[in-house]
């Protein structure tokens, strides 16, 4: 597949149809990839693809496109970029908020067969404190790890995957330029969707309790929003001073605000990526939340995220006979 | 140090001891929380993880908390000052740093130490003496625990580190498995274990033949280093180079980086009203500081609007230059101790070490390279 992507990356550049191209390159770490940014054809060697490619590309595009520069009368980039089914799913959304120009996008579509927890991959092998893994090779749907002890272990890449990829069902972005691999939808019963259910059935105080856990580990360090692709407000609630809406100490219920400040602001617009998650140092639990909102909006509107250009977002549109319970009886 | 210095304690005999001094110091321990290690108050049931690598934040939240009250204030009235004599913990404010007891620091990782002793230039140096910071810094005894098994991330020997550094520490410890070797490094150290001398005992000559090779082959586990000689002298002629450019490209601008760092020290100060049952007080506030970081836009933005730093660009420069050139510029000291945190938690796997090999090899090449 590599070799297709950089085949095509070369195409671009050679045609002079793209200014900057976004992609993968090797990560530093084991289990790791890094997102690279290809310039020139000198560069198209750097580019890998592989099950490590965690990191939702399209969190880099807006950037590109801010009110300012088009006010400008700056010459807009024209960008290529691959996407897998969450990225591409995250491009739809940004277009369709005006944030991206679609005419300035270049996206390489690929089917992506999910890409590894690595965390969980650690802990598969054993506890980090214990044993870390230092390096790892991929072959035909097993991983190769091997321990700072030198010792081989061999998993299934299928065991590995992460959460969100193993729900995941739209591998391969649905408005593409190019795409590489075979479309496949799945159908599986979602984990998490099964879990979210569970939840629900536990009283109030247990599951403000459980957001409470997870919320009070937070730092503030904004990883979570800044990894997000629906993350480039110009100027976060979080960030204002005139006015304040939420005080700067760790108290839990700053911390509180903050994190349901910003997941609320993802209804009807998360594509259940995983990227918040996989950023947050601290481990919080942040997709049950964002998961049920996806549940939600689904049930109460119908609407699934970054399927099409034309359909109008839930929040950007309304219905008489939209539903209301969910204001009146959380 | 002369070996009759070195003492052996059990391992098992530990969480006794540290309990029986509980009455004299607030003891801080690496313990497991649901968000990995971070240092927190001993609790006899919860034993130390003795093989930890590091903990998640490193222990700097100690001294300089994530937030903390500087003072009280009211309306109507002059400002209550509490004279910097009352502290709030990170993670439990109702808990206040009793005054009367020390502190001991149990355990923290040498590098963790030595960092300590970067912030004391900085809280404690001839310019300005912070309070907060002296206050509880200057009542601690530090025991560090000498690394066994650092990590891949680790590159400590490229900065002042090694496995068993002393430096910062009042006594390093060295896990030898059953037993625990202590090696007092300062007067106060010394004088600690003088103290307590009855957990101790005589160490051998075989315990000081197993730390040494199991220090050496610590040592050997560091692999990944980078070259720093006269990082200083070359970052001074890079402040404009087009690597910049480059660098940057892929950082996010979360907090991350910064805020497990052990020797990031920026701080916000603010004033923050009371809650009184869940509803804002208007009379009752607190003058509070807490963590900055430079990777933030706010951190830079003017009144006017106007921001000196507009992009991940000239934050991502700022952070780097800080740490190895306007420190070695401002205290001699490049203030970074090579733990790896920022290394192993960036969301985008920007590699400091991969950075600074980039800007290390730039200068002969890029001299005439403006962007």
């Amino acid at each position: 597949m590599i070799e297709k992507i950089k085949e095509i990356v070369k195409k671009l550049f050679k045609e002079n149809k793209i200014d900057i191209f976004i992609g993968y390159g090797e990560g530093t770490l084991p289990l790791r990839a890094t997102p690279c940014f290809i310039t020139g054809q000198d560069d198209i060697k750097k580019l890998v693809w592989n099950s490590y490619c965690l990191n939702n590309l399209a969190v880099y595009l807006s950037g590109f496109f801010l009110p300012q520069l088009k006010k400008k009368d700056v010459k807009l980039p024209r960008i290529g970029i691959l996407a897998k089914g969450c990225d591409g799913r995250s491009i739809v959304g940004l277009i369709k908020e005006h944030q991206i120009p679609r005419e300035n996008l270049y996206i390489i579509g690929i089917n992506c067969e999910g890409m590894i927890d690595i965390e969980k991959t650690q802990n598969a092998v054993c506890k980090m404190q214990e044993i870390e893994i230092v390096s790892a090779e991929e072959k035909s749907g097993k991983v190769l790890l091997e321990d700072e002890d030198n010792k081989k272990t061999e998993l299934k890449k299928e065991e590995l995957l992460a959460d969100v990829c193993k729900d995941c069902q739209y591998t391969a972005p649905l408005i593409y330029d190019v795409l590489i691999g075979e479309e496949k939808r799945k159908t599986k019963e979602k984990e998490r969707a099964a879990f979210i259910k569970e939840f629900e059935k536990k009283p109030l105080e247990e599951r403000w309790k459980y957001f409470q856990e997870q919320v009070s580990k937070c730092i503030r360090c904004y990883a979570c929003r800044q990894a997000c692709p629906n993350c480039y407000c110009k100027e976060c609630f979080a960030d204002q001073t005139k006015p304040k809406w939420i005080g700067a100490t760790d108290d839990i219920s700053d911390i509180m605000f903050f994190q349901i400040g910003r997941i609320l602001h993802q209804a009807g617009r998360c594509v259940d990526c995983g990227a918040c998650v996989r950023a947050c140092p601290m481990g919080i639990d942040l997709r049950i939340f964002t998961y049920k909102l996806i549940e939600d909006v689904k049930e109460f509107f119908g609407y699934e995220v970054g399927i099409s250009l034309e359909e109008t977002p839930p929040l950007a549109t309304f219905k008489q006979d939209d539903k209301q319970e969910f204001i009146t009886e959380p | 140090m002369e070996s009759s210095k070195l003492k052996i304690i059990k391992k098992r005999d530990v969480l006794k001891f540290l309990d029986s001094i509980k009455k004299e110091y607030d003891i801080f321990v690496p313990m497991e929380k649901n968000s990995g290690i971070r240092f927190s108050r001993f609790n006899l049931e919860k034993d130390i993880p003795w093989n930890y690598r590091n903990a998640k934040i490193s222990p700097k939240e100690i001294f300089f908390p994530k937030t903390e009250t500087l003072f009280s204030f009211e309306a109507g009235t002059s400002i209550i000052s509490d004279g910097g004599k009352t502290f709030t913990s990170v993670n439990e404010p109702k808990d206040s740093f009793p005054e009367t007891k020390d502190y001991l620091i149990f355990g923290i990782r040498p590098c963790d130490a030595q960092a300590y002793s970067l912030l004391d230039k900085l809280f404690g140096g001839d310019d300005f003496q912070d309070p907060y910071y002296l206050e509880k810094r200057k009542k601690t005894t530090i025991i560090s625990l000498a690394c066994n098994k650092p990590q891949s991330t680790c590159f400590c020997t490229s900065l002042k580190g090694r496995p068993d550094n002393e430096e910062g520490a009042d006594i390093i410890l060295f896990d030898l498995d059953e037993d625990i070797l202590a090696k007092p490094i300062t007067k106060k150290g010394e004088k600690f274990i003088e103290n307590l001398n009855s957990w101790f005992k005589e160490a051998k000559e075989a315990d000081i033949e197993k730390k040494n090779k199991l220090m050496d082959l610590s040592l050997k586990k560091i692999r990944s280093g980078v070259d720093l000689q006269h990082i200083k002298e070359k970052l001074d002629k890079t402040f404009d180079i087009s690597l910049w450019n480059e660098i940057h490209q892929k950082c996010l601008g979360c907090g991350i980086c910064t805020y497990l760092c052990p020797t990031c020290y920026c701080f916000n100060i603010t004033d923050e009203m009371d809650h009184e049952a869940g509803v804002l007080a208007t009379s009752r506030g607190k003058r509070i500081r807490c963590w900055d970081s430079c990777m933030f836009p706010l951190f830079t933005l003017h009144a006017s609007g106007h921001n000196p730093r507009p992009t991940y660009k000239e934050r991502m420069r700022q952070r780097i230059m800080h740490k190895f050139n306007y420190c070695p510029e401002n205290f001699e000291e490049i203030f970074c101790i090579g733990c790896g945190r920022c290394i192993r938690n960036c969301p985008v796997n920007i590699d400091l070490r991969e950075t600074l090999v980039l800007l290390m090899s730039f200068q002969s090449l890029g001299k005439n390279k403006k962007n």
